[in-house]
């Protein structure tokens, strides 16, 4: 999508590429690759995006990073993934810059670059709204910027909906500057799949294996910060959890929504029009819990970045450097925010999943092999599309049991050696 | 960008017509059927030469006439429901192409007299009648009386029978009473807005829904079944007199019917009554079907409709009249009309998906829609939308393009205006009568386009089945 011809191609997907560099990051590496000297976005889904196999929540975001200057990928989950897939595109390159703010709008096959003139200047929540109520549809997912984006903030960050994503390479800033204020997904296609009732079976014999795992009978962020040792995490935030929501088709719910306008002990539709916030980012609150906030403060936070569009894992990093713990100067520091934050293992994928196992142990027997192994494991997750935090749950999600569900799924034949070349390239 | 692979986890290529069907429940018995059509009309498009009985044609009766394209008409004016989208699709899955929707204002001016066939499907049969009015009913009567075959089912059926009524007393073309007729009602047990339609001082009673059981008479053309389902949402049930055939009768229900009134009550109107009927006018014959013959799920009378077509349509081929504004939209253009319609029905399609979580009911006419309705049409262009595109080109009307993609962006914004009314709690009443008319006008405009063009494509010779 050529944002400053305001021209749309489009070209299909070859098997050799599909053969050669799987799906997910390792597509939209071959496409940066091909398109790096228009300074491309990149979206795409995961091989196993939106198909029935766990976990397979993950679209991925591939640009060059305003902080690192270098190729770097963010997940988005929530159901933003799949509905990429949904949309009958599962690559899109945007490159250029729009003479005037616009938003992208790719449903069933069908892509548009619309005017968005009336939602620049809105924060994340309201432009959401605005393109759900001009679409006319509440279940378009959106990845969207907010005012961080739009006024060049290194640390602004693509949402997803309402919520944080896994974007900690301010990307939100390129969206920014090519004028692109969001990019709104629904799709009711079908997926077509080599071998549907062998693939489907497995997926379920796949579900029922993982159920029993490690992380059985845990649930939302609270339990995954006493998984990586913050004994106190669930007292802390328990008087503010209302529920726990999954991404789409992942067994365990990471995220936990909290209430802070109401009583999260009401069954009642709450009265308030924003009772509260989607946590979705363990990072951010850590960082946010460990420079001591309260669960509320935290919260606060975590919600004022997500409608201002700014990195709240860089917002609690750069907060805790400087001591600041009222929420409220938190926020007010948004729009002149900047600094160094730290750059996750390998500088490729999003430090959004956490760099160790979680619940399982993954065979690894110590914490100096965490670094390698969180990095393939990544990769791995980037690739088939699945949710990268639960991809560090299930040591059930094996990579023999990718390369056997690549196949079923494609009619193909993916190697182990194939697999490692194409880890190994997205890792460079 | 990248477009989803076929090959791949990706979206499918969408076929419509025969191609279709794979994958929905039927035996390959039911598929037979619809290819035993599909090869006998592929063939007559190639121009091959068929006798009734024989070869391909084994399926229909034996007759030593030789066989021809039917042209048949798809009644898609005022007072239509949804249910003539299942006539289409019959057609579709059988290869009958050639094929003409007409609105009320076209049969007043006497397009059925181009016709074989004319096919009026359920609907509010006293909004169809008066739509038609004297002049239709005039220009339908001379048809038939031409030797031209109707088709009519459900409210296609009520309409030619004796009626005092206003409007209906027009088409007092046969002489066939209703017997589901009552001046009081009986209790109704459920679906209270689907169990009667007041019918001057007395009310049509509609017993059942759903799955009724047929037993055939074994009558011409009806020969090759025994036994057949079919689904009855308001469509009567009939007492002959001696000039009609009674080719079906109601014989009882399924585990799927669903009983409006008591039991016994609901026996008692359809058990041994006429379902299907045939009655000669003149030189043409008049088929009138209480249950949907023509209902996608149901092969075997669909099988029957696809018999009578051939059996009893017109005997002597009329001369198409050949259009001056007509045109073949080839390249480029035709592309971007492909784009543009896909964009505005995607659009319309999202919202109305929207629309069905939402507990919301419009009254038109006597008739009660809910939102699922408005996807019955969209999805009968939806579906149709790839098959168009990979086809050689589009025979359409000079401005029909313009006016199809006016009408698709007419429907999407409606239906945008009312997802924000229902939002804001607001009545949609006004917009309701709106939408489903343009709804209709759109997907019978689209329709015609993808008739000719396909149309156009068969009888150069490309090969469907």
């Amino acid at each position: 999508m050529d944002l400053e011809a305001s021209q749309i191609s489009e070209d299909e997907l070859d098997d050799e590429l599909v053969g050669q560099k799987i799906g997910g990051v390792g597509i939209t590496s071959s496409l940066y690759g091909a398109y790096k000297d228009r300074d491309p976005i990149i979206l795409g889904a995961g091989l196993l995006t939106g198909t029935l196999f766990p976990a397979s929540a993950l679209g991925v975001i591939s640009a060059k990073s305003p902080r690192t200057g270098g190729l770097t990928h963010s997940p988005f989950t929530l159901k933003a993934g799949m509905e990429l897939k949904y949309t009958g595109f599962d690559y899109v390159v945007i490159v250029g810059k729009s003479k005037k703010p616009v938003f992208l709008w790719l449903h069933d096959g069908v892509a548009d670059i619309q005017e968005a003139s009336e939602f620049w200047g809105a924060d994340v929540w309201n432009t959401t709204d605005a393109i759900r109520k001009s679409m006319g549809d509440d279940l378009i997912q959106t990845l969207v910027i907010g005012p961080a984006g739009e006024r060049g903030s290194d640390l602004a960050q693509i949402c997803v909906n309402y919520w944080a994503s896994g974007d900690c390479w301010g990307f939100g800033k390129v969206f920014g500057e090519k004028n692109l204020k969001a990019v709104a997904l629904r799709g009711m296609g079908l997926l077509e799949i080599s071998d549907p009732e062998g693939f489907v079976d497995q997926c379920f014999e796949v579900l029922e294996t993982i159920k029993g795992g490690a992380f059985a009978g845990k649930s939302g962020v609270e339990d995954i910060l006493t998984a990586m040792g913050e004994k106190d995490a669930k007292e802390w935030i328990a008087p503010f959890v209302h529920r726990h929501s999954a991404c789409y088709n992942t067994p365990y719910p990471t995220n936990t929504f909290v209430y802070l306008n109401e009583n999260p002990k009401t069954l009642a539709e709450p009265t308030e029009q924003e009772p509260g916030f989607l946590i979705n980012d363990v990072g951010a609150l850590l960082t946010l819990k460990r420079a001591g906030l309260s669960a509320e403060s935290a919260c606060r936070v975590l919600k004022a970045c997500a409608k201002y569009g700014i990195d709240p894992c860089a917002v609690a990093e750069l907060s805790a450097r400087s001591g600041q713990k009222d929420p409220d100067k938190i926020e007010q520091s948004f729009v002149d925010l900047k600094g160094t934050v730290s750059v996750p293992e390998g500088g490729k994928f999003s430090s959004w999943a956490p760099m160790q196992p979680l619940f399982a142990d993954f065979g690894l027997s110590d914490e100096s092999a965490y670094g390698d192994w969180w990095v393939r494991r990544q990769a791995l997750a980037y690739l088939f599309g699945i949710h990268p935090i639960f991809a560090n749950m299930a040591p059930e999600l094996s990579e023999e049991l990718m390369i056997e569900m690549f196949n079923k799924g494609t009619g193909l034949d993916l190697s182990q050696e194939t697999l490692d070349q194409a880890i190994a390239d997205v890792c460079l | 960008m990248f477009v989803s692979n076929v090959q791949r986890f990706s979206l499918p290529v969408q076929l419509s017509g025969y191609g279709q069907m794979a994958g929905i429940g039927f035996k390959n018995a039911d598929m037979n059927f619809y290819h035993s059509y599909a090869s006998i009309n592929q063939k007559l498009a190639w121009g091959v030469n068929l006798h009734y009985g024989e070869d391909e044609a084994s399926i229909l009766p034996r007759d030593p006439i030789p066989l021809r394209i039917p042209r048949i008409g798809v009644y898609t004016g005022s007072g239509t429901s949804h249910s003539w989208l299942w006539f289409v699709e019959l057609f579709d899955r059988m290869l009958f192409h050639d094929l003409v929707f007409l609105t009320e204002d076209m049969v007043r001016e006497g397009v059925v007299q181009d016709l074989d066939v004319f096919v009026i499907s359920g609907g509010d049969t006293i909004r169809i009648a008066e739509g038609l009015g004297c002049e239709g009913a005039g220009e339908l009567e001379s048809f038939i009386r031409g030797g031209g075959l109707y088709i009519g089912s459900c409210a296609g059926a009520y309409l030619p029978l004796k009626s005092s009524k206003q409007y209906l007393d027009r088409f007092n073309f046969v002489d066939i009473k209703i017997a589901n007729l009552s001046k009081t009602l009986p209790e109704v047990k459920r679906l209270h807005s689907k169990a009667s339609t007041a019918y001057g001082c007395d009310f049509v009673y509609h017993p059942v829904r759903e799955d009724v059981r047929l037993r055939t008479t074994g009558k011409k053309p009806f020969t090759s079944v025994e036994s057949l389902c079919a689904p009855l949402y308001g469509g009567p049930s009939m007492v002959t007199g001696r000039d009609s055939d009674v080719l079906a009768y109601y014989q009882g229900f399924t585990e799927k019917t669903i009983f409006l009134v008591d039991e016994s009550f609901a026996e008692k109107t359809l058990v041994g009554k006429v379902a299907a009927a045939r009655t000669a006018m003149g030189d043409g014959h008049l088929y009138l079907f209480g249950p949907h013959f023509e209902h996608p799920h149901f092969p075997m009378a669909n099988h029957l409709v696809a018999t009578a077509i051939f059996w009893d349509m017109k005997r002597e081929r009329i001369n198409r009249k050949s259009s001056d504004g007509e045109i073949i939209l080839e390249g480029a253009a035709k592309k971007k009309l492909v784009l543009d319609i896909k964009r505005e029905i995607s659009n319309a399609r999202i919202v109305s998906v929207g629309l069905e979580a939402i507990p919301v009911k419009w009254i038109i006419g006597c008739k009660t829609y809910e939102p699922e309705k408005i996807r019955v049409f969209l999805e009968a262009i939806w579906k149709r939308i790839n098959r168009l595109e990979r086809s050689g080109g589009f025979r359409l009307q000079k401005g029909a393009d313009e006016q199809l993609v006016a009408l698709a962006c007419q429907v999407r914004q409606i239906l945008r205006e009312m997802k924000s009314r229902i939002d804001d709690r607001l009545d949609t009443q006004d917009l309701a009568g709106d939408l489903f008319s343009s709804l209709r006008r759109l997907t019978m405009l689209f329709l015609q386009v993808y008739f000719d063009s396909y149309a156009c494509n068969l009888e150069a010779g490309s090969e469907i089945l």
